[in-house]
């Protein structure tokens, strides 16, 4: 035994050595920071470039924006402008910038450096700006004044909630240039800077000292990138992370009981949905390129007992572990009021009998008994995918094909990833399968989504679509365009919701249960987080992210957070040199033992 | 050792690397994928941009041109562009091989230590209560799952005791450079690094045992101890010398994993190296991530198995270079 135990106590030793070192690394000073821990990377900081939600949370705490996000509606309120008017028309806006904004390397924001942005973005099509910007032209007619022309009655305005960037650093990059830079620059007129970034690590960001709301209570935030979920958890708990994004639903309940840690099911509009391939010709397309759905499909009232046929509570309890709310209509934007109050007639209430009678009714009947429908003499079979890259997928067709045999439809399985499914979609070869959207702030992107035009007809580019269905109804986009130049909000959201209800008629989008972000944070360390939108909303990557700079540390928090104790410092510093002396007798010993024999 | 014996084993060795370079680029093309459409999505590419970026990814052409190109640049080094990044995957694999090297190199160094000392110690005394207890303690820890080990160690050290981080590679509020840098970075490679440590000792460990019992039968460890050697000096000056011989194959062997060694384990501790760039790239799938990563991690192997058979014949004359 005696050539082991040098050798673990070696071991012991090196450990010890190295929780000293952990311990004396911590530094001692007493900065403020907030830790938050997140399951994805930056894909770019670069604003015209990234597109992920950990960027987006990056932009909404360096870069300005002209209005804000108000934090418990998301209704528009005052940004780098103080105020704002419009003139007869409603297509010309002055916005009056508030006074000494400037970037945090101390150069003035003008009303001139916002024209910039929102001209540059125009032109050159930003990825990010574009859907808002394509039709506004702004000039600075003096330092604090700007006038923004929209060519189109736009109900978006007077929001304008693009991220500015600074001039004096982008000016110097060309068009052609732009998409290659990496961003890092640090100039900021929001609440942080970004001063670090390492790859799958972390990026750290230090608070601006010239933002325009003052100096926030943080002196640094952390975002951490863990790619175990399950350790991002313990993290958590452990007390090294202060919050965490995308936490597992598995762990979620364990969260919600924990002391000291609050869990959030933050709801954005986000939702999960059943889509039914309804592709009926329309818009024409090169059908030796493309696949079709299942005829039956086609069949309004076949859809209508889908409908019927799916229980959403049992799948928000079974399948969602209970997070999440069962879905209605598409929700076109994380405010709930765009949604409307779907009357009882209606509504597709869960009821296999109702759903079999409708299919009874419609003719298609098991003539031969095997329990499956027939349409034209065969069993009516539907081709449903399933997507490997969610958790969810597999659960939820379980259930769904189950109830689908119930009402006599057998159903056949294939499995894509994400990329794949996309082109699978494209070219019309599946029936069914389940996926999430969620939606931007103002309603209109989402409700583009289900236009004609978005339906897939390019044989070149089989992901170039955004209407999965393949269902063209002309009425919903003729109501489209009527929201989309409507300067009345009243007027505007009655028209959204009868978009929503002639959609939910349609039934070729069964919405199955809300997609909650999943979110906790320690109770210990910091005061004042915000739900954006106000009490349904997540704390963090919402859509301004107001708890950044509401957040308030506790008296007591201190800088303990995975920091040792002088204590436990002290025993470690006794069991490694106890195991060093362990070594030592055990080696002389041997030597003596080797003399004596 | 034999000019002939050196040049084959070479030969063998590229000729494995050549297959490996052929059917690398076929497994990788089983899956159809086309990453311009799934990543620029919705973007309004004129077609000018999308053959551009078709081009950047080496996807226009022909599946023979493809190939000739593919064999021509990754002789080159170049290993074409990742589909999640568009940045070349020899540079994130260069950035991402230190870290794993630390890493698995230090696992491999420690287990194999303890490894050997604890199947010398189990050998010498076979079938003693010692033995008995060593031997089992190795198949546990040679069986035991590498993440669910490290899960395990993650909440009992960094989450109940709270001693050790949970993962990632170094504290970014410390700002600390220079050595205590260094020391942190010691601080949170402690617990994947005990994990791998426990991972791998059982394999040396058992090796070194068998191969200590197969020694002891020898004529010359009698002769040894006829002539009256102490029991120390037979086991240490004779015994372990000899049964050393089938370790420095496995030895060399390991080595070639190191690059490949821990993708669960930097996986479950966030620890920044190719473990983990293989994950990510599994999502995507990123298949030039993958191909680049698959070539690398056989290139270690071939080499180092190379490295083994030449190595064998210098540490034992008996072995011939037939």
């Amino acid at each position: 035994m005696r050539s082991i135990v040098p050798a673990a106590a070696a071991l012991a030793a090196v450990l010890a050595l190295a929780l000293a070192a952990g311990a004396t690394a911590q530094s001692p000073d007493q900065k403020v920071v907030l830790t938050v821990g997140l399951t994805q990377d930056l894909d770019s900081p670069n604003v015209t470039v990234g597109e992920l939600v950990s960027s987006f949370e990056l932009w909404n705490l360096q870069y300005p924006t002209l209005t804000d996000l108000a934090a418990d509606d998301l209704s528009t309120a005052p940004g780098l402008a103080e105020s704002w008017s419009s003139d007869d028309s409603g297509r010309v806006w002055t916005y009056t910038l508030r006074e000494g904004l400037e970037w945090s390397d101390g150069t003035p924001i003008t009303a001139e450096e916002v024209a910039y942005t929102i001209n540059r973005s125009r032109e050159e099509e930003w990825l990010n700006h574009y859907s808002t910007v394509q039709n506004l032209t702004a000039e600075a007619t003096d330092e604090r004044t700007l006038v923004v022309t929209s060519s189109v009655d736009d109900p978006k305005l007077p929001g304008l909630s693009v991220y500015i960037v600074p001039k004096h650093v982008y000016e110097e990059i060309e068009a052609s240039e732009i998409g290659k830079y990496a961003a890092l620059d640090g100039v900021s007129a929001g609440p942080f800077s970004l001063k670090e970034w390492k790859k799958g690590q972390f990026w750290r960001m230090e608070a601006n000292d010239s933002y325009w709301r003052g100096r926030v209570a943080i002196d640094e935030v952390v975002f951490r990138v863990f790619r175990n979920a399950d350790a991002m958890v313990a993290a958590l708990r452990s007390g090294e992370l202060d919050a965490a994004h995308n936490v597992p639903a598995a762990a979620f309940p364990s969260l919600e009981t924990a002391e000291g840690i609050e869990a959030v099911e933050g709801e954005q509009g986000g939702f999960d949905y059943l889509v039914l391939n309804s592709y009926a010709g329309q818009p024409p397309r090169d059908e030796t390129k493309f696949d079709a759905p299942h005829p039956v499909l086609l069949d309004l009232r076949v859809r209508q007992a889908i409908a019927h046929a799916i229980d959403k509570e049992t799948l928000v309890e079974r399948v969602l572990s209970g997070l999440g709310t069962p879905g209605t209509t598409i929700s076109p934007s994380p405010s709930p009021a765009w949604m409307p109050e779907l009357s009882e007639e209606e509504t597709y209430e869960f009821d296999l009998e109702q759903a079999n009678q409708i299919l009874d009714d419609a003719g298609y009947t098991d003539t031969n008994g095997n329990g499956v429908r027939e349409h034209e003499g065969k069993d009516i079979v539907l081709r449903y995918a399933i997507r490997t890259e969610s958790e969810y997928s597999k659960p939820y067709a379980e259930f769904i094909t189950g109830w689908l045999k119930d009402i006599g439809i057998d159903t056949t399985f294939s499995s894509y990833d994400d990329g794949q499914l996309i082109e699978v979609a494209g070219k019309g070869a599946f029936d069914a399968y389940v996926w999430g959207w969620t939606p931007f702030v103002d309603p209109d992107p989402m409700l583009s989504y289900m236009k004609c035009d978005q339906i897939s007809v390019d044989a070149s580019d089989f992901s170039n679509f955004w209407n999965d269905t393949g269902l063209c109804d002309p009425e919903y986009d003729a109501l489209y365009a009527e929201q989309n130049t409507e300067l009345d909000p009243d007027r505007r959201e009655e028209i959204v919701h009868e978009m929503l209800t002639r959609w939910y008629t349609n039934a070729a989008y069964v919405v199955l249960a809300t997609s909650p972000d999943l979110q906790a944070y320690r109770t210990d360390r910091f005061s004042g987080w915000v739900r954006q939108p106000a009490e349904i909303g997540p704390v963090l990557f919402s859509n301004s992210s107001p708890s950044y700079w509401s957040l308030e540390p506790l008296a007591s928090s201190g800088d303990g957070d995975g920091g040792l104790s002088t204590a436990a410092i002290a025993a470690i510093a006794i069991a490694g040199a106890g195991a060093l002396a362990l070594v030592g007798w055990v080696v002389l010993r041997r030597r003596s033992v080797e003399e004596r024999e | 050792m034999s000019v002939r014996f050196v040049v084959g084993k070479v030969l063998g060795a590229f000729a494995t690397l050549a297959f490996v370079l052929v059917f690398n680029f076929f497994l990788f093309r089983v899956v159809e994928s086309n990453p311009v459409a799934t990543l620029y999505r919705g973007r309004n590419l004129t077609d000018a941009q999308r053959d551009e970026l078709t081009r950047q990814f080496g996807l226009d052409g022909s599946k023979l041109e493809q190939f000739v190109r593919y064999v021509e640049q990754t002789l080159q080094l170049n290993l074409g562009r990742s589909y999640a990044t568009n940045r070349p995957v020899i540079e994130e694999i260069w950035a991402a091989a230190p870290q794993t090297i630390a890493l698995v190199g230090v696992a491999t160094v420690i287990s194999m230590v303890i490894g050997i000392l604890m199947g010398i110690s189990a050998g010498w005394r076979r079938g003693t209560t010692q033995d008995r207890v060593l031997t089992s303690t190795s198949m546990a820890t040679w069986s035991t799952p590498d993440f669910w080990l490290g899960m395990i160690l993650l909440t009992v050290f960094a989450v109940q005791l709270g001693l050790f981080p949970t993962g990632g590679i170094e504290d970014p509020t410390s700002g600390a450079t220079g050595f205590a840098k260094l020391l942190d970075q010691a601080w949170h490679m402690a617990l994947p690094c005990l994990t791998l440590a426990i991972a791998y000792v059982g394999e040396f460990a058992l090796v070194m045992r068998s191969s200590i019992l197969d020694v002891m039968r020898e004529d010359y460890l009698t002769l040894a101890r006829a002539k009256g050697l102490r029991d120390a000096q037979v086991r240490d000056r004779h015994a372990v010398r000899n049964a050393l011989l089938p370790s420095t194959a496995l030895i060399a062997i390991n080595f070639g994993f190191v690059l490949s060694g821990a993708i669960a384990v930097e996986t479950v501790f966030s620890w920044p190296g190719l473990g983990l760039l293989t994950t990510e790239a599994l999502r995507g799938p990123d298949l030039p991530m993958l191909q680049g990563l698959f070539l690398v991690f056989s290139a270690s192997v071939i080499f180092f198995n190379l490295v083994a058979d030449l190595l064998y014949p210098l540490l034992d004359p008996r072995v011939r270079y037939s």
